[in-house]
């Protein structure tokens, strides 16, 4: 095979690699022979680190343990806010009673960001793991039920009549049409809202925690250590691409049926 | 009168039920005191310290309800303008020209996942607790939901009418322009709005941790001086700006991007 | 019930009108006039007609799923209140259960109503088998072109056990090509396992195809202009003379406006 060939096969690998390597080689640079070492650290150091977190503790945890701490405030909020996010959703799009009752209050709740609860939950459950809880539950709840509640507005009229005539009750419909076409909207919910849960936990954990991915870059912007808060972020990014990569692929899996849309 | 009832039927029970929530935590609190007003005060009580913030009132946080919503809206319009300026163009060059797209696309999708909140610490260290920080805090919200959204709208432009644009002659930098773009705008209003959105929620954020004014700050320091009135008209106000910001856009983007489809 | 000959009827349109608000609400938008027919136990009577205006809604009245400004359908001495089982649909647009496998839409009927599974597959297994797409029980609708999913809509209706099936230009969406395939398959199917049908189209050569009997409609509002029965042995063939006297009798007949 010729260069040229080659090249343009792997073009795409081959311009990553360039690029990365690109950043990786101007980031050591200026960190090591530049004023800017002071404040940047060099990539090589963070990467070491990292690696090296896994083995010693900061703080009184490895690094397994805080993002373990912080996936399970995330994994218990995120369960709770699914539930009762796609039966609030669920309830709103079909019943216009509860839409009624529901909705201005849901409304007005909406827009509050959830770490602007902080204060508020701080008050109410104290400063342990259930003041996070709520606000990592607020920080999904709300994508949940919008979604959901798009999702069963949205279905579409002649899948009704069609189960109509085929002798579906008013149970069936709604079992077996209104929440089975709901499900692709529901999980477009359930990606966003992971990755809010992820950027809640981690709020909520600098504002006030011991232990946790948003504890340790706030502990290293309080002593000053640079090349803890950049591993934390690298921790914080990486675990955040896995989730909603994971996200994408369960949904993917269970949605396969609407791959190409009908 | 009948008629009037039974056409509004669904508002009315809406109003209703407003009118339900608030009579129970007037209940709680202020007639039958189940709730201690440390932890939820009356709501006649956080209207009266709305008013009272409102009309210029300093007290117990140091800055009038005005002075603070101007504070958070500087920056976060500040960073939100850097972020869109820098995201638009970015997002519609990596969608355009695929050398670019993968050069640095992969630098982009490492960036993307870190949230907002997570670059808090590094900017304080790098440019302190100042007005500067805060813009780079809220200029990476923007930055990223600017550059999907647009990337996304650039990507999703429709082959034939590209095929139909060259056909009858138009360069590159036409087809860009005249084409892609137009196709693009709804998505990247969309962007927009979202970016919008998310600078609001990290300004919050960047506030509660470090700062001297601003609503995020207002209700922080509430919580340590023990005045939750004070704090939920804070959560109250970001809320309804948050809202507002977000239809204004709304409304601009009806205004603006009408050929969609 | 009305009996002629030995023939049962099945269901009768008495007089049905319809209207819609204009879409500026300044008045009525006129859609179905008066529309009167009854049809017979295995008929297969086509409802032909140009234009754009009243095949659908006139199908939905049929089927229960829209009411009529005035006028009534009578289905086997009852009133046409609300969709039912006896009235199967098959819908232009497929409106296949896109989460449902074809087996899932198949059984769709018979599961909703309450039958044992190991009856309800067989059931759906033979209606499968009879549009031909075994080996498909396990595709989902996106994975099928659109003449297969024109065929899982006939399946699914058959699978019911409807009385009358109720057929809204069902290969209006699909090309030339598969749509003569679509017309004889559905011929075969028809012959095999007969039905009450009344079929809604617009091509006048899908109508000359399979119809005992053509009721030419109006255009806009439709209203019913002229019947025909269709005497002529099947298969048919496009390019027999009896079939070309009739097509240009009846084209002849058409509304030229739109």
């Amino acid at each position: 095979m010729s260069l040229k060939k080659f090249v343009d096969k792997n073009i795409s690998v081959i311009m990553t690699v360039l690029a990365f390597a690109s950043l990786l080689i101007v980031w050591e640079l200026v960190s090591r022979f530049t004023k800017a070492g002071l404040f940047l650290p060099p990539a090589s150091l963070i990467l070491e680190k990292f690696i090296l977190s896994f083995k010693e503790p900061i703080g009184k945890y490895t690094m397994l343990t805080h993002i373990g701490v912080s996936l399970y405030r995330v994994g218990v909020a995120f369960g709770l806010s699914t539930v009762f996010g796609i039966a609030l959703g669920v309830s709103m799009g079909y019943s216009k009673l509860a839409e009624a009752i529901l909705k201005p209050i849901f409304e007005f709740i909406r827009p509050i960001p959830p770490l602007a609860w902080i204060p508020m939950s701080i008050l109410w459950f104290g400063l342990g793991d259930k003041s996070k809880f709520f606000i990592i539950f607020l920080g999904c709840f709300c994508f949940i039920t919008v979604n959901t509640y798009e999702g069963t507005k949205n279905v579409d009229k002649t899948l009704i009549g069609a189960a109509r005539m085929l002798g579906a009750s008013e149970r069936q419909v709604f079992f077996d049409i209104v929440l089975p076409s709901s499900v692709p909207y529901i999980f477009a919910g359930l990606q966003i809202a992971v990755t809010a849960g992820w950027s809640a936990v981690v709020g909520a954990e600098m504002v006030h925690s011991n232990e946790g991915v948003g504890w340790l870059i706030v502990m290293g912007m309080t002593y000053g250590k640079t090349v803890q808060i950049m591993v934390g972020m690298l921790a914080i990014g990486l675990v955040g691409f896995v989730l909603a990569t994971g996200m994408a692929k369960l949904e993917r899996r269970l949605c396969a049926w609407n791959n190409q849309g009908m | 009168m009948k008629g009037f009832f039974e056409k509004n039927k669904y508002r009315l029970i809406s109003l209703c039920s407003v009118a339900g929530v608030l009579l129970i935590w007037e209940l709680v609190t202020d007639v039958f005191h189940l709730i201690s007003p440390m932890m939820l005060p009356a709501p006649g009580k956080v209207l009266e310290t709305f008013i009272y913030k409102l009309t210029g009132g300093v007290n117990p946080d140091g800055g009038s309800l005005l002075q603070h919503i101007v504070s958070s809206m500087k920056i976060s319009l500040g960073g939100y303008f850097v972020g869109v300026l820098i995201g638009v163009p970015l997002g519609i060059s990596m969608a355009w020209s695929r050398k670019f797209e993968l050069f640095a696309k992969p630098l982009f999708d490492v960036i993307r996942p870190i949230p907002a909140l997570a670059w808090i610490p590094l900017m304080i260290l790098w440019l302190g607790i100042g007005y500067e920080s805060k813009v780079g805090i809220i200029f990476f919200a923007a930055f990223i939901s600017a550059t999907i959204n647009s990337y996304a709208g650039i990507k999703q432009t429709n082959k034939v009418h590209l095929w139909v644009a060259k056909t009858f002659g138009a360069s590159n930098r036409q087809l860009l322009f005249k084409v892609a773009i137009p196709t693009a705008m709804p998505m990247i209003f969309t962007g927009l709005r979202l970016a919008l959105g998310s600078s609001w929620v990290a300004l919050v954020a960047a506030e509660l941790l470090a700062a001297t004014k601003g609503l995020g700050y207002m209700i922080q320091v509430s919580r340590m001086l023990g005045r939750p009135d004070v704090i939920i008209v804070g959560m109250v106000t970001i809320g309804i700006i948050g809202y507002l910001l977000s239809s204004i856009l709304e409304k601009l983007q009806k205004k603006f991007v009408r050929r969609t489809k | 019930m009305e009996q002629s000959g030995n023939v049962k009827t099945i269901l009768e349109c008495r007089n049905v009108s319809k209207e819609f608000d204009a879409y500026d609400k300044s008045g009525k938008t006129e859609v179905l006039r008066d529309i009167s027919f009854s049809v017979k136990e295995n008929e297969f009577l086509v409802l032909f007609g140009p234009g754009q205006c009243g095949k659908t809604t006139l199908i939905n009245v049929l089927a229960g799923l829209e009411t009529a400004t005035s006028g009534e359908v009578i289905e086997n001495g009852k009133k046409v209140t609300k969709p039912a089982p006896e009235r199967g649909v098959v819908y232009q647009k497929t409106a296949l259960f896109p989460w449902l496998s074809v087996m899932g839409n198949v059984e769709f009927g018979p599961r909703v109503r309450g039958q044992d599974k190991k009856t309800r597959r067989e059931t759906a297994k033979h209606y499968i088998d009879l549009v031909g797409l075994s080996g498909f029980e396990k595709s989902y609708p996106s994975q099928l072109s659109g003449g297969m999913r024109q065929r899982v809509g006939i399946a699914r209706a058959y699978c019911n056990q409807p009385e009358i099936m109720l057929m809204d230009e069902p290969f209006g969406h699909l090309d030339a090509q598969t749509r003569y395939m679509m017309e004889e398959e559905l011929q075969r199917i028809w012959q095999s396992e007969k039905r009450t049908v009344i079929f809604v189209t617009n091509n006048i050569e899908e109508a000359l195809f399979l119809a005992d009997r053509i009721i030419l409609l109006t255009n806009c509002p439709s209203g019913i202009k002229k019947e025909y029965i269709i005497d002529m042995p099947h298969p048919r063939s496009y390019v027999d003379p009896k079939f070309l006297s009739y097509r240009q009798e009846i084209t002849e007949n058409m509304d030229k406006s739109l």
